[in-house]
């Protein structure tokens, strides 16, 4: 699909919205509708912490009210990846926010939203949104988090072996043998304000909220999709973001689905609140 | 080369007369004081007792008829809790005791045993202890005997990556090198090991990225003579010009880089060495293996991961290798190779008198090579349910592997035995030359192998597995017991002399003498002495805490001594020490010892034993206070 990069210009449209869509707030949730039993991880800033302080905590609740229930956030105190195995599959809980659209794990609702990967640097870097950009000489130690494309954008620049210490570093080389261990979102940008990096590379609303609150000039940069891993087989870098409910569940996502559509409005003024530059969704 | 006296072969005899005389232009034997302080029954200068490593004492004070009587002599404590591998060294009438991470060396007065001569305690980085992945044991010390100008060192290695030279007679620092950079995932847990005027470091840390490498250093400056790495270009690993051309087919040149690895992989492909190192004088080569290929999700790394697992003999001048054996290539199971090699000087199967090293791998197989030229000789299973690999083709070197017991991603693999700690570990056999046999301590544990990857948002995912580990087939699989074995090998015939079950692991290897015994400790707590012909139990004592290190022995005033660590720990005993409850935590360590803290908690110090418990203080006036002391 064409890149689009008004993301900006995208949400300083929306930031209007949000008073238009206010009326939703008047909507009360009938009295037989039962809560909707959010899967909630507090330890996946910023889309989920304890308190229901993330950005994803944000959207549930919006989509809750749209939707007449209440936000019954079930918490687990594990990262967000267990959440379908251990809860959603086990019937604790009901919705799984920010799955990727084609997780075949689960029944995905209509995408919310959509963005892709990105370069963050410090705002007078100059770069181009081409992931062959990260393979410049002077970019030397990259942060990203283990297990995304970001690593394989690395390796295909020829950058990965020589950077591989100094991305453990950011986990204090904690054995990741047999347990999930991944760099923390907000220190993907603040090793690029100290210095220590010279460019992150991230999903953009992993660092959105970091990159706004830094306390030096960054930006982000989204990449194009266009990247093919050397055996030619295309790694996406732009993601459709939706809910997951349980497979055999279609009657949530209808009612989901439409509870999207209703609160539009409120969702976009939330990513842009968030700092997200967004595409647009793939249909 | 303790053995060479009592070993009754013809090959031997003309070695010892090359040990004299030089005769046949081998000056660097007989250079070596180290050689002639392993042959008194009153040393222990290095870890293996002598450069063959063989942990074989010819003291027979103590033996088969009279050691139901050995009763502890002395015993010293460490102050330091975790893991204890390793041995003390005995030179002369000091005795050089080590502990795991601060890494603290005392050495103490035989005449009075358990005072305190000097103790040399580093300052060490608190960042050392969160990378060590697996305890933060130390495998020992290495002497080195000074030669007039420079003092007698003691060379120690620390967890956080640096190798330390300490005068032995004072406990002060001579030098310091760094030789692992901690900042980079890098520690040190390996005994150095010194030939000749060098002393050895291997290297640790595969899975964080580290490439691995042996170094030598000058003894008595610290200054690096050479450095060969596991992988990367011909140069960098030092092949030898004739460098397995005995065996071609075991791989040749180019093979360090991309041809076995993708891409530049090879730069982080682990391959470190923090096992054990022998010696021989005759041909000059040190013996090693390398570790595992990193990292340790074997989709990331296609190829054979050249020269990672790879049992080395090695020029100690130059570093060159003369031959490299890959045990396993293309590792997916953990088996890292850098157990024990003990040296040996037997008769083939033709009858044919060879120089022989032999290594019993992780990966469950005990490995015979010619020590010369590499030339495989024989391939044995540690025990028979041994099942990842059918057999290993003597011919080609190949281990012929078993596809269900393979750790693929799309597989789940159960009852894979050996598990990832191995049937065998880092344990220090014994060898006694005389029965040529071999005293193995065994794991027996297995484990089943369960792979999942956890998308999460964005194409992130989490690939891991799951590892379940439990005794193996001959073990108690409802009680979590018989988890470990004692065995005499023939490495000729392939034959077990006898071999038993112990209820957790034989972790930390043997000691043979000449009276007939072998010893060993156990995980949970025991030293126990077997004839070493029959098997047959003679003694046993129930220490202060398990053992992960292997014992010793020593003479001192006319008395035989037997001396061991006590401290459980390492890998096996992570759970105990950790406080792990999660059964998959310590890469499922924790669930196959998890009955082990009902039989032993933590502990550290030395335990020594002699007949009837004979020692310096049966004269009660040693060590008394006796009034200021005259000026």
């Amino acid at each position: 699909m064409a890149f689009r990069s008004n993301g900006r210009a995208r949400a300083a449209l929306l930031g209007g919205a949000v008073l238009a869509a206010a009326p939703f707030a008047a909507a009360l949730p009938t009295a037989a509708a039962e809560p909707l039993r959010i899967c909630a991880s507090s330890v996946e800033a910023p889309y989920s912490e304890a308190k229901a302080k993330g950005f994803e905590n944000k959207i549930a609740e919006i989509i809750a009210k749209a939707a007449g229930r209440e936000a019954e956030f079930v918490w687990s105190d594990k990262p967000a990846i267990y959440l379908v195995r251990d809860y959603l599959d086990k019937k604790a809980c009901d919705v799984v926010f920010g799955v990727d659209a084609d997780d075949e794990r689960v029944l995905a609702t209509k995408p919310y939203f959509r963005t892709g990967y990105a370069f963050v640097t410090p705002a007078d870097v100059q770069i181009g949104s081409d992931w062959k950009d990260a393979g410049r000489d002077e970019f030397r130690n990259f942060a990203v988090r283990f297990s995304t494309p970001a690593e394989l954008i690395l390796k295909a620049a020829g950058k990965y072996e020589n950077n591989l210490s100094y991305n453990l570093s950011l986990v204090n080389f904690e054995d990741k043998r047999n347990k999930y261990t991944q760099v923390p979102a907000d220190k993907l940008v603040n090793e690029v304000v100290n210095g220590d990096a010279d460019m992150a590379i991230a999903f953009a609303s992993d660092v959105a909220r970091y990159v706004k609150n830094a306390s030096k000039p960054l930006k982000l940069t989204l990449i194009k999709d266009d990247f093919e891993r050397s055996d030619g087989m295309k790694i996406p870098l732009h993601f459709d973001q939706a809910i997951g409910v349980r497979k055999d569940d279609a009657e949530l996502r209808k009612e989901l689905d439409a509870a999207i559509d209703k609160a539009k409005p409120e969702i976009d003024a939330a990513i842009a609140e968030e700092g997200i530059p967004t595409l647009q969704p793939n249909g | 080369m303790i053995n060479l006296r009592t070993s009754v072969s013809a090959f031997t005899l003309v070695a010892t007369a090359a040990l004299g005389v030089a005769a046949t232009g081998l000056p660097a034997a007989a250079n070596d004081k180290l050689v002639e302080l392993s042959k008194s029954e009153a040393n222990w200068p290095m870890t293996g007792k002598n450069y063959s490593a063989n942990n074989y004492s010819t003291a027979k004070q103590i033996n088969v008829d009279n050691v139901k009587t050995l009763r502890p002599a002395w015993a010293f404590s460490t102050g330091v809790l975790h893991g204890h591998e390793g041995t003390p060294l005995v030179i002369g009438d000091k005795m050089f005791v080590h502990t795991p991470f601060p890494n603290i060396t005392f050495a103490l007065d035989l005449n009075e045993p358990g005072k305190i001569d000097w103790m040399h305690k580093p300052k060490q980085s608190p960042t050392a202890r969160a990378v060590a992945c697996c305890d933060v044991v130390n495998r020992g010390l290495a002497y080195w005997p000074g030669d007039g100008k420079t003092p007698s060192l003691i060379l120690k290695t620390q967890l956080d990556g640096h190798i330390v030279a300490v005068n032995a007679e004072t406990g002060e620092e001579f030098w310091k090198m760094e030789n692992s950079d901690i900042k980079v995932g890098s520690t040190l847990t390996i005994a150095p090991y010194v030939i000749k005027d060098s002393v050895l470091v291997g290297s640790s840390g595969a899975e964080l990225g580290v490439r691995g490498y042996v170094t030598a250093y000058d003894v008595k400056t610290g200054a690096q003579k050479w450095r060969a790495y596991a992988t990367g270009p011909d140069e960098e690993v030092k092949l030898a010009k004739d460098f397995n051309s005995k065996n071609p087919h075991y791989g040749q040149f180019g093979l360090g880089t991309n041809k076995t690895w993708e891409g530049d992989a090879w730069k982080i492909g682990g391959g470190t060495n923090w096992g054990w190192y022998a010696y021989d004088p005759d041909t000059n080569l040190f013996y090693y293996g390398s570790g595992n290929p990193a990292p340790w999700n074997e989709t990331m790394r296609p190829g054979d991961n050249k020269w990672t697992m790879t049992i080395f003999g090695r020029d100690i001048d130059t570093g060159e290798a003369k031959f490299g054996y890959q045990k396993t290539p293309h590792d997916e199971w953990d088996y890292a190779g850098v157990n024990v090699m003990m040296l040996s000087e037997q008769k083939d199967k033709t009858g044919k008198l060879r120089k022989l090293l032999t290594h019993p791998d992780r990966n469950g197989i005990v490995y015979t090579l010619d020590r010369e030229d590499g030339t495989l000789i024989s391939a044995d299973k540690l025990d028979d349910t041994v099942n990842w690999v059918k057999q290993v083709d003597l011919k080609t070197g190949i281990p012929v592997r078993d596809p269900e017991f393979a750790t693929r991603m799309d597989h789940k693999a159960t009852e894979i035995c050996p598990s990832a700690m191995g049937y065998h570990n880092q344990g220090h056999d014994s060898y006694d030359p005389e029965k040529q046999l071999f005293y193995m301590g065994i794991n027996h544990i297995c484990m089943d192998w369960e792979p999942f990857m956890l998308p999460y948002r964005a194409g992130q995912f989490f690939v891991g597995a799951t590892l379940w580990m439990y005794p193996g087939p001959k073990g108690d699989r409802q009680g979590y017991e018989g988890l470990g074995q004692i065995k005499a090998y023939n490495a000729i015939t392939g034959k077990y002399a006898w071999e038993k079950m112990e209820r957790f692991a034989v972790w930390g290897g043997t000691l043979a003498t000449a009276g007939d015994l072998v010893f060993y400790g156990t995980l949970d707590g025991f030293i126990k002495a077997r004839n070493s012909k029959t098997g047959d139990l003679l003694w046993k004592y129930r220490l202060p805490s398990g053992v992960i290190g292997h014992p010793m022995t020593y003479t001192h005033d006319g008395n035989q001594y037997v001396a061991i660590y006590y401290g459980v720990g390492g890998w096996a005993g992570v759970g105990l020490v950790f406080d792990l409850t999660d059964p998959t935590a310590g890469l499922g360590a924790v669930g196959a010892f998890k009955n082990l803290q009902h039989y032993t908690q933590m502990g550290g110090g030395v335990q020594v034993f002699s007949l009837n418990g004979k020692n310096p203080y049966d004269d009660v006036n040693v060590g008394e206070w006796t009034g200021p002391k005259a000026n």
